[in-house]
């Protein structure tokens, strides 16, 4: 078995590296969480290097790639401690990509390439998240256009989205599975309107409530077919829990180094503490922690790559590594002590932006509810 | 426009070992395009885009310069194609050497308009080479070179010098060594990565090459880390300007400097 890596990927890496120090130290990152604003010099950066279109068919102007180099460039941007940094914006691309038309494909790369994020993914409801059959915000197709009724909420990168990739149900339709459509609605129409929700974690992205109230639209901002919405948003599900797994992987990393060398330096009882027992326990367990993400993360990866099929992997990749880095950043705050708490250490935001990943991109116990089930239907 | 970037493939200083008595131990660095080179790079890709030229990478060393990771590496940063010399014989050169074996590179190239590099190499640091080789050459050779344009079948070389910067007209053949910060390189993307493995590599066997016999040989006879200083670190408050004006002479009194 080869865990090394290949020329491209080492280069790639290195290309990465040289990126992120001119144009991610942690003074920006610092900044942007400080202010709550979106990484757009950074985003245009990566998208002028090549970065932000790895993966895309070339006739898009992309460099296909495999997962596994994906998922390294993820990890390692994540490990610069920068939450969400890089690899989703990939996949939302891929939804336009992939079931868009052309119209839609030439407005979303573009956005993307001038480093902004091109829609927010009108999904989660006030009461419909994990349980999507409970979705009510309804798509009434009339005379060539389309009428949206409805309130999302928690919708992350609203306000700095140019358009919202509006999942809705056909109320005519019965089976909730044929009943999702997937829209590409443009923030600034009439009758969308929004509420930003503060929150304590993931402050480059901002959250909202979307109010649709009467919002018409010709037809084809329908994207994709028509009743398929849900299994074309399922079809980047897989990659998506991948992807986050690899920045909880990441951003773990970070949170170890930053507690192993404060631990070197910090000294009590005329000793650095990392010289102490109990504190050599949590280091040790938070890196056997990291290397089972990180064969976890690159197995999976590796699957993918091969056409292995998933099955639960990825639900089992994502509900590992969302908690086991949470765990990490949480003993490493424990050793850090009072100080990890200050505004400013770098700690404090990798154990609240970590938090997050427990929940977003699919809840833990949704992961577990994904995963039971097949380890259960495969027994059966 | 015929363009030839002299380049190092050096250890990368960040994953040298530093021992107790202060020599650097750089065995288990990984090697990597010297850090000041890819400027020369980039400069030189900008000059052959501008007068439809062609930019050839050039490093002569050892025969570890020559892996395939090395030959992307560098092909991957705007090359057209790649010249190496990569022998033993070549392994701890001092730079006088591997600056006459450069130019003899450089003659074998042939037809040569313009030879780019960086200031200095990352791991030795002894800024001469660029300069050698031009007397080598016998060429015209300048350092401290922030920018580099094509002008009436010449150059227009702009340089960064203690004394202020200097615009000059260059006509023939030239050795340039170009500031750290002249010009920020483009990071090599994936696409660039991809198409590296696709160009020419041509190795010159150095025995092929006219290359004059040393006229000296070096010998190392100790290495040493740099001397710290003895710094006080005197903070001085200068809250009340006269006071404090007052301290600092007494301090640099004390300290036998006035």
């Amino acid at each position: 078995m080869d865990f090394g890596l290949t020329d491209e990927q080492q280069l790639l890496l290195e290309s990465l590296d040289e990126l992120l120090e001119r144009e991610c130290p942690e003074s920006y990152i610092a900044d942007l969480d400080l202010h709550h604003k979106p990484p757009t010099t950074f985003r245009k950066a990566m998208h002028e290097a090549g970065f932000g279109s790895l993966g895309f068919p070339e006739e898009y102007g992309g460099t296909p790639v495999d997962a596994v180099t994906l998922v390294l460039l993820a990890t390692r941007v994540a490990r610069q401690g920068f939450n969400n940094g890089y690899g989703l914006e990939l996949l939302q691309a891929m939804d336009i990509i992939e079931f868009g038309n052309e119209e839609q494909k030439a407005e979303v790369l573009g956005l993307l390439a001038n480093g902004e994020v091109p829609f927010a993914l009108g999904f989660t409801e006030p009461g419909a998240g994990s349980d999507n059959s409970a979705m009510t915000t309804t798509a009434v197709h009339h005379d060539g256009m389309v009428t949206f009724n409805g309130t999302k909420t928690l919708i992350t990168n609203a306000l700095q989205s140019k358009y919202l990739l509006l999942m809705a149900k056909n109320p005519g339709v019965e089976d909730p599975r044929k009943a999702i459509s997937m829209y590409l609605v443009p923030m600034d129409a009439p009758g969308v309107t929004t509420n930003q929700l503060d929150k304590i974690l993931w402050h480059i992205s901002d959250s909202c409530e979307i109010f649709l109230d009467d919002v018409t639209l010709p037809e084809s901002c329908l994207v994709g077919v028509k009743g398929n919405g849900f299994k074309q948003l399922m079809r980047n599900f897989e990659m998506e829990r991948l992807v986050i797994a690899s920045q909880c992987l990441g951003l773990a990393e970070c949170a170890f180094e930053d507690a192993a060398e404060y631990a070197a330096q910090r000294v009590q009882f005329g000793k650095p503490i990392g010289q102490f027992q109990l504190i050599q326990q949590k280091l040790t367990d938070m890196a056997i922690k990291i290397e089972n993400m990180r064969n976890f993360v690159f197995k999976t990866a590796w699957m993918l790559d091969q056409g292995v099929p998933l099955k639960s992997q990825g639900a089992l990749c994502k509900r590992y590594c969302a908690m086991a880095a949470f765990e990490v950043a949480d003993e490493a705050m424990q050793i850090f002590g009072g100080v990890g708490v200050t505004v400013g250490t770098r700690v404090s935001r990798l154990w609240r932006d970590i938090r997050g990943h427990r929940f977003g991109g699919g809840t833990d116990e949704i992961m577990v509810h994904i995963a039971g089930r097949q380890i259960v239907k495969d027994h059966s | 426009m015929k363009i030839v970037v002299a380049y190092k493939w050096a250890p990368n200083p960040q994953d040298a070992d530093v021992r107790p008595d202060g020599t650097v131990d750089l065995s288990r660095a990984k090697a990597a395009v010297s850090e000041y080179d890819p400027v020369a790079f980039e400069l030189a890709r900008r000059l052959a885009d501008a007068t439809a030229g062609e930019v050839i990478g050039l490093s002569v060393g050892a025969a570890s310069i020559d892996t395939p990771l090395a030959r992307k590496a560098a092909l991957s940063r705007g090359l057209d194609r790649l010249v190496l010399v990569a022998d033993d014989a070549l392994a701890d050169a001092d730079g006088t050497r591997l600056a006459a074996v450069l130019a003899a590179a450089v003659r074998a190239i042939g037809d040569v308009d313009v030879v780019l590099a960086g200031d200095s190499s990352i791991d030795v640091a002894a800024g001469q080479v660029p300069l050698t080789l031009a007397g080598e050459l016998g060429w015209l050779g300048l350092a401290s070179v922030s920018r580099v344009e094509a002008a009436d079948g010449g150059l227009v070389v702009e340089r960064d010098l203690p004394g202020g910067t200097t615009v000059l007209a260059v006509a023939g053949p030239v050795v340039l060594a170009a500031t750290a910060d002249a010009v920020v390189p483009k990071v090599a993307g994936m696409k660039d990565i991809l198409a590296a493995a696709k160009k020419p590599t041509e190795v010159l066997a150095l025995d092929g090459l006219d290359v004059p016999a040393p006229g000296a040989t070096l010998t190392t006879l100790s290495t040493a880390k740099p001397g710290g200083g003895d710094r006080q670190a005197t903070v001085i408050d200068g809250a009340d300007p006269a006071a404090a004006a007052a301290q600092l002479v007494g301090a640099l009194r004390q300290a036998g400097a006035l």
